[in-house]
């Protein structure tokens, strides 16, 4: 049951990575994404920061509460580097440090792909995945993680859907992030015709 | 006489291209408004010719600004400008009043093209 499940989940991750990329990738005047392909996990809380890439590591995430017909949280968690890489092309170099700009740049860049994967599923399943104001966190992976979380519900396993993708030329690598709420994976599965997960 | 918009958006970056944008096409921005009320007090203040709309905003969202605008103004000419493209969302915006509903990422001619088409 479990890998039919988790086989669910990864085609999410890639229809949903697959718009969010595209979109990042019209941002930035066609610069061609390649996915990795993605990886779906039941985690504990604990082991899911780990799983996104290290608990110390700097990182920016930028992060939304999903509501609607379908609850959970999303988010676009990147390397710091990255993250500067990105805001110089979004703002054609201006910006070499992460001042307000380039964090307001940083934080739409982010809820435009985050909203892009959940429109995605949204045309594929017919219900309403709708995003929270986007918030943004520059920290240890371990803190922007409790950032995502704050608010989610209390449970031991956490559903993960990862997606990284990469750029040639200039590397920027990043993971977007989906938790459904439990009792909403259960109805995406349905409206897919997928019962008994 | 150049028309004049307001911009509505949460954040500074997509504010500062939607004017680059706007401006070198021969519009003039009056007033940004970063949520719903803000847009709503600068519209009553600014009486601009168009306004772009964001959707998931603090405060107040560009839906709920919508109609807000529309009730002071029937004749208000707005284009949303949003990420947030579904179906009941863009159903619901159009209902309100919107002219038009713009998907992020946008390019810049479709924004152009939009804003003519609202306010011809």
């Amino acid at each position: 049951m479990y890998d039919a499940k988790l086989d669910f989940l990864r085609e999410l991750g890639n229809i949903g990575t697959g718009h969010a990329t595209t979109a990042l990738s019209q941002m930035l005047q066609g610069k061609l994404f390649q996915l990795v392909v993605p990886d779906a996990r039941m985690l504990p809380f604990e082991e899911a920061a780990d799983f996104i890439g290290g608990l110390e590591q700097v990182v920016a995430g930028i992060f939304v509460a999903v509501s609607g017909d379908v609850s959970g949280h999303m988010a676009f968690i990147l390397p710091i580097d990255s993250a500067m890489t990105l805001v110089r092309l979004l703002t054609s170099g201006q910006n070499e440090e992460l001042d307000e700009m380039a964090l307001s740049a940083l934080q739409e860049m982010g809820n435009i792909m985050i909203t892009s994967y959940l429109n995605a599923l949204a045309s594929m399943t017919d219900m309403v995945f709708a995003p929270s104001v986007p918030g943004i966190a520059i920290d240890m992976a371990g803190a922007v993680w409790q950032s995502v979380l704050a608010g989610a519900q209390a449970a031991d396993e956490v559903t993960i859907i990862r997606t990284d993708f990469y750029a040639d030329g200039s590397a920027i690598e990043g993971h977007i992030i989906f938790l459904p709420d439990e009792e909403d994976f259960v109805k995406i599965a349905r409206v897919m015709g997928l019962e008994d997960m | 006489m150049p028309k004049k918009v307001l911009i509505t958006d949460d954040t500074a970056f997509m504010r500062m291209t939607l004017k680059n944008v706007i401006e070198k096409n021969g519009f003039e921005v009056v007033g940004e408004a970063g949520d719903g009320e803000e847009a709503i007090a600068k519209y009553k203040e600014l009486q601009p010719d168009l306004v772009t709309m964001d959707i998931t905003m603090p405060k107040m969202d560009g839906i709920t600004a919508i109609k807000e605008i529309m009730k002071i103004d029937p004749n208000a000419k707005i284009v949303v400008c949003s990420a947030m493209g579904q179906k009941p969302m863009v159903i619901e915006a159009l209902n309100a009043g919107a002219k038009d509903f713009l998907v992020k990422p946008f390019d810049a001619e479709r924004v152009v093209e939009a804003l003519r088409k609202a306010a011809p």
